[in-house]
């Protein structure tokens, strides 16, 4: 028996061969003893294999089992905790205090809005308000102010008939 | 989305000082200011040069008797703080001193002492040695 025919033989037991050849492979096993012999022996050593093959996979025990899903969750769970939790007080500096900030910037708004502003233009008005002196003997001085039109008048009177030099006389 | 932080707040509270702070000091710069002597009138004079129309509208509105107003001579001039700046206008004469924070003090030689803040569009008018004449200061660019 050569190479080939024992090649097609093994073919035969893997039942890699069409039906035609294999009708052939039959009728030649049952004309040729040795052909017959090999292939009983190459069954014989595939069992084996197969038997083997199961006596290897060890059973899988529950503990086994559970033991394994526990190792996966411990693996995991450093990359849960990877990403980095906020604390609260993380929470209040990012959201509190600029929202403080903010409000007590909105509160000094109103604050400058509503009361500041009253007190401001009395301020300025009496700022606005001109001090004035005079050096005349026997004068006075007028003042007028439109705080609107924003024109300050100031008017020197000398009560003096001769030295009176006031160029124009108030209405 | 971080709307805000403490740096960035700080950032814009600091820059706001600095605002502040270089508004301040130009505040406290040198005064350029403008004397005018002004010509009072009822009569119309077209070939007299007539006052701004901004200064025009201010003095209308004084209880004075005129109705026009023309520039006889007029002066600019800048005044440091606390210094002082002699002025000749006509007749009259004035001492103009900056007293910083766009206040001054206008010295009317012979009459008196006028102290007043005298911030961009604000006019001091007081009265002149001239005859129907006035005297106008403001603070010009």
């Amino acid at each position: 028996m050569n190479q080939e025919q024992q090649l097609k033989l093994q073919a035969y037991l893997d039942g890699e061969l069409p039906e035609r050849e294999k009708r052939a492979v039959l009728l030649w096993l049952q004309e040729n003893e040795e052909a017959a012999a090999l292939l009983a022996e190459l069954r014989n050593t595939r069992q084996a294999t197969v038997k083997s093959k199961q006596h290897l996979s060890l059973p899988e025990s529950r503990e086994f089992f559970w033991s394994k899903i526990e190792r996966e969750i411990q693996r995991l769970e450093p990359e849960k905790t990877a990403t980095p939790e906020v604390s609260i007080f993380t929470a209040l500096r990012r959201w509190f205090f600029p929202a403080v900030a903010v409000s007590a910037l909105a509160l000094a708004g109103l604050i400058a809005h509503f009361n500041v502003p009253k007190a401001a233009v009395e301020i300025v008005a009496d700022a606005d308000t001109p001090t004035v002196e005079t050096t005349l003997a026997s004068g006075d001085a007028t003042t007028y102010r439109n705080a609107s039109d924003g024109i300050t008048l100031v008017w020197f009177s000398d009560n003096t008939p001769i030295k009176s030099k006031s160029p124009a006389t108030i209405n | 989305m971080k709307l805000f932080t403490i740096n960035k707040l700080a950032y814009a509270a600091l820059f706001f000082l600095f605002f502040a702070g270089v508004t301040a000091h130009a505040a406290d710069g040198d005064l350029k200011l403008e004397a005018q002597l002004i010509l009072c009138s009822n009569a119309a004079q077209p070939k007299s040069r007539p006052v701004a129309p901004e200064i025009e509208q201010k003095l209308l509105r004084l209880p004075l008797k005129w109705q026009h107003y023309y520039v006889v001579n007029s002066q600019t001039f800048s005044v440091a703080k606390n210094e002082s700046k002699p002025v000749a206008l006509g007749k009259s004469a004035l001492d103009v001193k900056n007293l910083g924070g766009e206040k001054v003090e206008v010295t009317l030689v012979g009459f008196g002492k006028i102290t007043q803040s005298l911030t961009k569009g604000q006019v001091l008018v007081t009265g002149s040695n001239d005859d129907s004449s006035l005297i106008v200061v403001r603070q010009v660019n």
